[in-house]
């Protein structure tokens, strides 16, 4: 061949490249892992009712955030999910856009921002989720202080709450379960001492892990462990500590300058039918809407009594002090050997 | 574009060398760009975001962020850890890969191509595929302490994947195929006529491979050292699967720092800058030292 016409094929398959893709229709949405809270599930539907694609997308709340700010002004998504407090921190920095989805007046008060920057989809409560196979016959641990027995040395996994909301959640409440003050000190202690039967502080979502025994116990959603439960049918038991538990609202928001904004409305209206929120609730995690739910699943459901003793914690305080919990957590608990 | 082609005094038929030249010439020029333009704007902003504390970015220019590294404990291991690991691997794999390129060089056998096909398949692995394979094999319910729960009845070895021997096996892993492509290339342009003089002049075996051939194939163990030394310092996906509890790694740190609010963007370029010195230096030397041990043997 030419060197000629080298140059020239080189040049034409660069053209081609930088063409754009047949953009098919879609919708982008932060932290969208398949295996948590069944957006897997979620999405597919949407996908066969809409042809609208959203993708999976593995960032949890808070590096959602961070790429939310990252991105501010060349905004990526359209749409991000997080967990309440992380949610409520993001729409507090300016990074999403007042948006009241279709239903909104039924959303519980409390469950979402007046002015529309961000609503709860559902809620789930922080449980301790247990393979029991894996436990090789030591006992079901009860309650938050079980998990403290060295009996569970390297079997206790929760996540790393820098990263994830469910972990940064637990973090930051259990304090509030174990009756610590504003300091959060009992909160600190309780996790210092936890620290000695932990396996790891997950950075990648471990539900796949605990699937198949090879994370015992993990501190995560209820809804998830649920999931495992019942769908995907592991030995798994769901535990509510016995000192109480922290409610888990987890929130939405449009992103503000969102490129594809219109899909991604219609997109978060469907999320509040109750199609969608019965497919929330198939996975377990418990809709925000008011829609009912039939008796063979509502059955699958711990009993209402079982999270009396869960504290709803307060968002925005949560939010306030969502990075100085962080930054104390990497110095206290993962710091230094 | 003024090409280094035209200078060359145009004579019959320097017409066909001049494009000859050109079209190769040209068909670099988008890659130069594209690795002038990754390499140099990227670094002056890191450069410029690692003087600048993250906090109070209208300060002015400062050394804090780099301080701090050396300074807080948690940093200050993460740089020795690691060096620490980086070395141990490149060591490891640099001796362990000797005999493989040997015999890729040296021998002929069945299997051969099957044996370096496997050998060199983990380069294809991201690193946290090698993670996963870790946990698969070594991790609380992997398959060898299973395995060995059967023969002994004890759960030996398990979730090993999750300490640190784990975690050096995981690198080793990966840095097999670079340590043995590296050194095999190295030992194909071994002269073989060394050997046999050294032999006829009544070299014993070992005195054969101690002064005779360990020396001339010295740069090319320093040169795989150096590869895999780099890469190990880089590379932090196995440690993001298997997130090692009170272990960390600088390029793990980086991540953190950069991806994981609150954000220090500026610490997180320091760190970066440092982690590039020591690779890009550690690499650079060394390759010099083995050049400078090639000529010397030459």
């Amino acid at each position: 061949m030419q060197p000629n016409r080298i140059i020239v094929l080189v040049f034409a398959l660069l053209t081609l490249a930088a063409c754009p893709a047949f953009a098919a229709k879609t919708v982008i949405q932060y932290d969208c892992i398949p295996n948590y809270a069944n957006w897997g599930g979620v999405t597919k539907a949407y996908q066969k009712k809409t042809g609208v694609k959203v993708p999976p997308d593995m960032k949890g709340s808070s590096v959602t955030m961070a790429a939310l700010e990252a991105e501010k002004k060349n905004p990526k998504a359209d749409c991000a999910y997080y967990n309440g407090a992380i949610g409520f921190q993001a729409a507090s920095k300016g990074l999403h856009e007042p948006y009241k989805p279709k239903g909104w007046d039924r959303i519980p008060a409390g469950l979402k921002d007046p002015n529309g920057t961000w609503w709860t989809v559902h809620s789930a409560h922080v449980a301790i989720l247990v393979n029991t196979s894996a436990l090789r016959g030591k006992p079901v641990p009860r309650s938050f202080a079980d998990l403290l027995k060295p009996i569970y040395k390297g079997m206790i996994v929760y996540d790393d709450p820098r990263i994830h909301g469910t972990g940064f959640t637990f973090v930051a409440g259990v304090n509030a379960i174990l009756g610590g003050d504003k300091d959060l000190n009992a909160g600190f202690n309780y996790m210092k001492k936890l620290d000695a039967n932990i396996l790891k502080y997950a950075k990648e979502n471990s539900y796949n892990e605990l699937l198949r025994g090879e994370i015992p116990i993990w501190i995560n959603a209820d809804g998830n462990g649920l999931k495992a439960k019942h769908v995907d049918r592991a030995p798994i038991e769901v535990v509510i500590p016995a000192e109480g538990t922290m409610t888990l609202p987890l929130v939405m928001g449009l992103v503000k300058g969102a490129p594809h904004k219109e899909e991604a409305k219609k997109y978060l209206d469907w999320l509040l039918t109750d199609e969608a929120q019965h497919l929330m609730a198939e996975s377990f995690f418990q809709p925000v809407m008011p829609v009912k739910l039939n008796a063979s699943l509502q059955a699958k459901f711990p009993p209402r009594s079982a999270y009396a003793r869960a504290k709803v914690l307060p968002l925005d305080q949560l939010a306030a002090q969502a990075d100085v919990i962080k930054k104390r957590w990497e110095k206290e608990i993962e710091g230094g050997r | 574009m003024n090409l280094p082609a035209s200078s060359i005094p145009i004579s019959s038929g320097g017409h066909a060398r001049e494009r000859r030249r050109l079209a190769p010439l040209l068909l670099c020029a988008p890659l130069l760009l594209l690795l002038l333009a990754l390499l140099v704007w990227p670094l002056t902003h890191l450069l410029w975001q690692s003087l600048l504390p993250t906090d109070a970015p209208d300060s002015g220019i400062t050394l804090r962020n780099y301080l701090e590294i050396f300074s807080v404990p948690r940093y200050r291991h993460a740089l020795v850890w690691s060096l620490e690991l980086s070395l141990a691997v490149a060591a490891g794999s640099t001796l362990i890969c000797l005999a493989p390129a040997w015999l890729f060089t040296r021998c002929q056998f069945r299997g051969k191509r099957l044996m370096r096909g496997i050998l060199t398949l983990p380069m294809t692995f991201a690193g946290m595929i090698v993670g996963f394979l870790m946990v698969i094999l070594l991790g609380r319910s992997g398959f060898i302490p299973q395995v060995l729960e059967r023969l002994t009845g004890q759960p030996l070895l398990s979730g090993i994947s999750y300490q640190f021997p784990g975690l050096i096996l995981a690198y080793l892993y990966f840095e097999i195929p670079r340590a043995t492509l590296t050194l095999e290339s190295a030992l194909r342009k071994l002269d073989g006529r060394l050997e046999q003089a050294a032999r006829s002049l009544g070299a014993t075996r070992w005195q054969t491979f101690s002064l005779v051939i360990l020396p001339t194939i010295c740069p090319a163990l320093i040169s795989a050292f150096a590869v895999t030394f780099s890469v190990s310092l880089g590379s932090f996906g196995v440690l993001l699967v298997l997130s090692i509890r009170r272990f960390t790694l600088l390029p793990l740190e980086i991540f953190t720092q950069y991806i994981a609010p609150p954000t220090d963007q500026g610490l997180a370029a320091a760190m970066s800058l440092t982690l590039l010195t020591v690779a890009f230096g550690a690499g650079f030397g060394l390759r010099r030292f083995a050049r400078s041990r090639e000529v010397a043997n030459a």
